[in-house]
């Protein structure tokens, strides 16, 4: 038997295209919306685009910009790098790199083993209500949050007092505040929940029958965590990582706070750098902040395929 | 199947870690309601209880005019930013694959708010200085005030600090949400503003007025981006950090701060409380119709 030669398919007509985009668009839920009800929904991107996207991106151009008396004019310069590289502020940029990494790490061991808990052992529905907990420090103002620590962390502060009473002190511990151990603490007190729930999101991706085959064959806790949740929550931990290594660097208001004259990052020096007009400076830290931020975010992408964080969002 | 939680102590323990780091992260609140409840105020040595600092914050004319700035902020950020969130949420639950969109959306969470308002300062100075020109070149003088430092800029900082948290919120409600229950309305013949009200937003509310809650919350909570774009009047978080670095805060800025507190955790334990209730109305119900389903 000779198989008989299948006839080409022939290009569909305008109607049935038509038809093919109506059923498109009624599986996407969009069939009868005119033109301006479709154009309605790029409006958040649109807003975005124009008042965080240009601005973001503008912080390059202008970062070369030449210094006015109180203002900048358009040029080419390096200057504002150079001033920035070649100065105790690039140090400082580095020390706060340092200390961010350290809150990163201590975040890290304090809130991911809450999301695995989480997620193996309190029922979904549950869970959510219990990582809300986590949201209630934040709706309460981080100034005084912040400021609070002082009393907490102070000489004759709570802390102090506690460890005192229990006679694991004689005498008051002065390096909690105004040392780079404070803007630690403050860090990990601001951005905490974080990688908890960035965690979180990348565990509820994983099925709760691969706990379960870990265990059925035997399994330490420990090798559980280690060779099968961190690298499949990696994306929500990196994202959980990004989150409080940038705000460690950029958030002026904890060293401000709690860092004493000696603790700078590279927002309170943009702040710094605003308060004495040096706009082309601050836009150059700003700068080099963003390239961080984007060349870290890249970096994840490729490494750890941040998209599988939407997953359960889709 | 060994359970690694075998023993309940490990289990109980593992519990109460959480809620001792819950507590640790409230510590600084709780100690500001202790100061605030002290007759003489904050570093003292004798300790009276009072309720007296609360009475008196409304006699504080610059904390009271600074808060109420702050709540006529919150409420203009509030009627732009839910519909922005709502907006973008619903553009990626029909488009999925637009994984640009939600980095769009959610980008500003991983800018610090110094470096983005310093950004946002320059950009809006740039924007009145060409918008100043324009005027003067056409003599449209109404274009000339459009970006000056005040209100408008202040707005502007806050949505982009607030819409990423409004997105995820309403994204996350949307997630049980089918879009076919609209196509199904539409098709119907409801126009597309009743397939939203009738169909959707009943469904959706619940992720709507928690994101008013937080828009609210966030705005009292913000510091930077207000300080640095707002121009010329105060809001509750200046006034506050102002009277810290500069002359130590009075007792009726501990008792605002509790009243805020309090309004925050009342806010949150209601959510807490409305969808515990709820969930467990919706567990009782798909077990009643379980029951209802077995065959005798």
């Amino acid at each position: 038997m000779t198989a008989s030669p299948q006839p080409a398919p022939s290009p569909p007509d305008a109607a049935t295209t038509r038809r093919r985009g109506r059923s498109i668009a009624a599986d996407l839920g969009m069939a009868g919306e005119s033109r301006a009800g479709k154009l309605i929904y790029y409006v958040p991107a649109a807003f975005m685009t124009v008042f965080f996207l240009i601005p973001s991106l503008m912080t390059v151009i202008w970062s070369f910009y030449e210094r006015t008396m109180f203002w900048m004019k358009p040029g080419f310069t390096l200057f504002s790098y150079i001033n920035f590289f070649s100065s105790a502020r690039f140090e400082n940029f580095l020390m706060s790199m340092v200390h961010s990494s350290i809150s990163v790490v201590i975040c890290f061991c304090i809130g991911f083993p809450i999301a695995v808990f989480v997620r193996k052992h309190v029922p979904p529905a549950a869970g959510h209500r219990v990582l809300l907990l986590f949201i209630l420090p934040f709706m309460i103002s981080e100034v005084i949050r912040i400021f609070m620590l002082r009393p907490v962390l102070g000489r004759n502060g709570l802390v102090n007092t506690v460890l005192m009473d229990a006679g694991l002190v004689t005498e008051p511990i002065t390096w909690f505040l105004f040392t780079p151990v404070g803007v630690i603490i403050g860090d990990i007190l601001s951005f905490l929940p974080f990688i908890i729930f960035a965690g979180f999101l990348a565990m509820e991706a994983v099925p709760k029958y691969v706990f379960e085959v870990c265990q059925d064959l035997g399994a330490s806790r420990w090798r559980q965590f280690r060779d099968v949740i961190v690298p499949l929550a990696a994306p929500g931990i990196f994202a959980g990582a990004v989150f409080i290594f940038i705000n460690g660097i950029g958030n002026a208001f904890v060293p401000n706070i709690l860092g004493g004259p000696g603790a700078v990052n590279a927002g309170l020096i943009a702040t710094q750098a605003i308060i004495a007009l040096d706009f082309p400076l601050a836009m150059a830290i700003s700068a080099i902040m963003v390239v961080t931020l984007m060349g870290l975010l890249y970096l994840g992408h490729r490494v750890f395929n941040l998209s599988r964080l939407l997953a359960p969002l889709s | 199947m060994s359970d690694d939680y075998a023993n309940p102590w490990s289990y109980r323990l593992m519990w109460a870690y959480l809620f001792g780091v819950v507590l640790i992260l409230m510590t600084p609140t709780f100690y500001n309601y202790y100061i605030s409840l002290n007759e003489y105020g904050f570093g003292a040595a004798n300790y009276e209880f009072t309720t007296g600092w609360y009475a008196a914050v409304f006699s504080d004319s610059l904390l009271v005019n600074a808060f109420g700035w702050t709540l006529m902020l919150g409420l203009v950020n509030l009627v732009v930013t839910v519909p922005l969130g709502l907006l973008a949420a619903k553009q990626f639950k029909r488009r999925p694959s637009q994984a640009w969109l939600v980095a769009l959306m959610l980008l500003p969470l991983f800018v610090p708010g110094d470096i983005f308002a310093s950004a946002l300062l320059v950009f809006f100075k740039t924007l009145n200085g060409g918008f100043q020109e324009l005027a003067a070149l056409t003599g449209l003088t109404f274009m000339k005030g459009w970006f000056k430092l005040g209100v408008t800029t202040a707005v502007i900082g806050l949505v982009v600090y607030t819409v990423p948290y409004i997105f995820i919120v309403i994204l996350i409600t949307l997630g049980r949400f089918h879009p076919e229950q609209t196509e199904a309305a539409r098709a119907c013949g409801a126009a597309a503003w009743r397939a939203f009200w009738d169909v959707e937003f009943p469904q959706v509310k619940a992720g709507v007025f928690a994101s008013c809650a937080f828009v609210m919350i966030l705005t009292f909570n913000e510091y930077t981006r207000t300080a640095i774009l707002k121009g010329g009047f105060d809001t509750f978080t200046t006034v506050l950090v102002s009277q810290m670095l500069n002359t130590g805060m009075s007792e009726q800025s501990y008792a605002m701060g509790g009243i805020v507190s309090s309004i925050a955790i009342a806010v949150i334990g209601t959510v807490l409380v409305v969808t515990m209730l709820r969930a467990g109305q919706t567990e009782r119900r798909r077990r009643g119709e379980e029951a209802l389903a077995l065959p005798a």
